[in-house]
């Protein structure tokens, strides 16, 4: 293809102020890569009158070639012959080789940055800009771009629409491996369908569990003083070993704290204290105390095992079985129950 | 566990603190009310409390993300329209105000693949129902908001079952 084009482009000169309609046409016949470079948009060099200007022109054009297109050493093969200037054909005829030879060139992506990728060709190439830049009219300084630079891949597209649709297929698998690490159980599913699947079923799941335990939180007796003090909160999430601050709770509560705080050592001696995580202080539920609970509750039918005093070991195991399905804390139920009845115990007692 | 002292958005302590903090102001709050003693009622209790979840929640996020502040103006209209509707105190009352702000969605195709006319899956368009003000955002948008939203609803859940704990024992 090389010595065809030199002919060419020596027969196309030596005939002397021929338009570019001819070669442009070899081009366009020849290599569907330069059509899709010369439908998307890159602006090649209008013909001009001049045989000097035209050449120049191409010769901006076909750097902005060189580097728009990814296939580099086809169009790189077919474009040094034409690309230089008829003068300076032999010096840079060796320089446009070495650009040949990279492999990657960086690409901008722009909104209506045509002509600016010829610009920032020139840039890009040092040793042929001092030569050719002289000439070009259009080849101008780098300006100052605010655009995303995206390096496109050997063997890539480097439409900037198939640019501006990696970085956003991207985007999201990004955020798709964050969202993995968010929703428990995810880690051997690839795929988005799949796992939209899952996070799907997570934020229901998640939200019937709102449901369940707002009607839970809903049953509490009502009397009870929602009012809690800053420190009291901060220590549902410490280690349960230090005793309940005093509170800002009616008079019928203290007696209940006073157990609890017995509990608690009760419950903390029996090995309660795991130390890891505060959901695990929920444990110390492990007394339910005969709430005055509406018998009309249907749903947590736990509650109503809560009531009878008699048995508490299935009861309580069947209170945790129904309401925990996650089955998290279902492991440490058992070896809890012991000092949960001694508790149980003592709580009855007073 | 010590709990840092400065709240920060992104620490999953703090959150929980401020999350209890604020669910147990709105309950509070709720409880002042009306005190509902009956069984008849628990179904209206058991309303307020979620409304108070979810309150809580976007109170503690604040405007910074799309699910809350379309979950503070949900909360907003809805307490517009019950105080113009004073009149009817029947518990269907709010889910009347509560739909009259939803978003009509199309209910033609609900066994069958469906595919929003932009060429979003099936799957795309339920989690856009399921998270709140994230209807008409892009696929990028949504996924951040669901991330986001799903930190805050596991860290709700989590200190609403140790509310619940703690409270049983009572």
């Amino acid at each position: 293809m090389n010595p065809e084009f030199i002919e060419s482009n020596a027969g196309v000169r030596s005939q002397g102020g021929i338009k570019w309609q001819q070669p442009q046409s070899f081009f366009i016949e020849n290599d569907h890569h330069l059509q899709n470079m010369f439908t998307s948009g890159i602006n090649i060099v209008k013909p001009d009158p001049g045989m000097d200007d035209s050449w120049a022109g191409l010769d901006a054009g076909a750097y902005g070639y060189q580097l728009g297109c990814g296939d580099h050493m086809f169009l790189h093969g077919n474009l040094t012959s034409v690309s230089v200037s008829p003068r300076k054909r032999k010096a840079d005829k060796g320089q446009t080789l070495q650009v040949v030879s990279e492999k990657e060139k960086k690409i901008k992506r722009c909104s209506d940055g045509d002509s600016k990728i010829t610009r920032q060709n020139s840039s890009n190439n040092n040793s042929n800009s001092n030569n050719s830049s002289k000439d070009k009219s259009k080849v101008s300084k780098v300006q100052k771009p605010d655009y995303i630079h995206v390096r496109a891949r050997r063997g890539q597209a480097t439409d900037s629409h198939s640019l501006a649709e990696r970085v956003r297929r991207e985007k999201i698998s990004d955020r798709m491996k964050f969202l993995q690490d968010l929703v428990p159980g995810c880690n051997k599913i690839t795929g988005k369908a799949g796992m939209l699947d899952e996070i799907i079923n997570y934020v229901q799941s998640l939200q019937k569990q709102v449901e369940f335990l707002s009607m839970k939180l809903a049953t509490v007796n009502p009397e009870l003083d929602f009012n809690i003090d800053n420190a009291f909160t901060r220590e549902m999430f410490e280690s349960s070993t230090s005793e309940f601050p005093a509170l800002a709770c009616s008079s019928t509560n203290s007696a209940y704290f006073d157990q609890l705080n017995s509990l608690d050592q009760v419950v903390s001696y029996s090995g309660l204290d795991m130390g890891i995580n505060s959901s695990e202080m929920g444990l110390r539920r492990s007394i339910s105390a005969p709430v005055s609970v509406p018998e009309a509750f249907m749903d947590s039918s736990c509650f109503n095992q809560i009531q009878p005093t008699a048995t508490w070991d299935a009861d309580l195991q069947n209170l945790y079985k129904v309401e925990f399905e996650q089955g998290t804390l279902i492991p440490f139920q058992s070896h809890q129950f012991t000092g949960s009845n001694e508790a149980s115990n003592l709580k009855m007692e007073t | 566990m010590s709990p840092p002292q400065q709240p920060s958005s992104t620490n999953p302590n703090s959150l929980k603190i401020r999350l209890t903090h604020r669910f147990l102001h709105n309950l509070n709050n709720l409880n002042k009310k009306r005190s509902n003693l009956d069984n008849t009622q628990i179904h209206q209790r058991y309303n307020r409390v979620k409304l108070a979840a979810y309150a809580s929640m976007a109170h503690v996020v604040g405007s910074r993300r799309a699910w809350s502040r379309a979950i503070l103006w949900k909360i907003r209209n809805r307490k517009v329209s019950t105080r113009h509707k004073r009149v009817d105190h029947k518990p269907t009352n709010h889910h009347h105000a509560r739909s009259i702000k939803r978003r009509t969605t199309n209910h033609s195709n609900p066994k069958r693949e469906y595919v929003d006319p932009n060429g979003n899956s099936g799957q795309e368009v339920k989690l856009r129902k399921l998270v709140p003000g994230v209807e008409t955002m892009d696929a990028c948008g949504l996924l951040d908001e669901t991330a986001d939203y799903i930190k805050c609803l596991a860290t709700q859940v989590e200190v609403m079952r140790n509310l619940v704990d703690l409270f049983s024992t009572i």
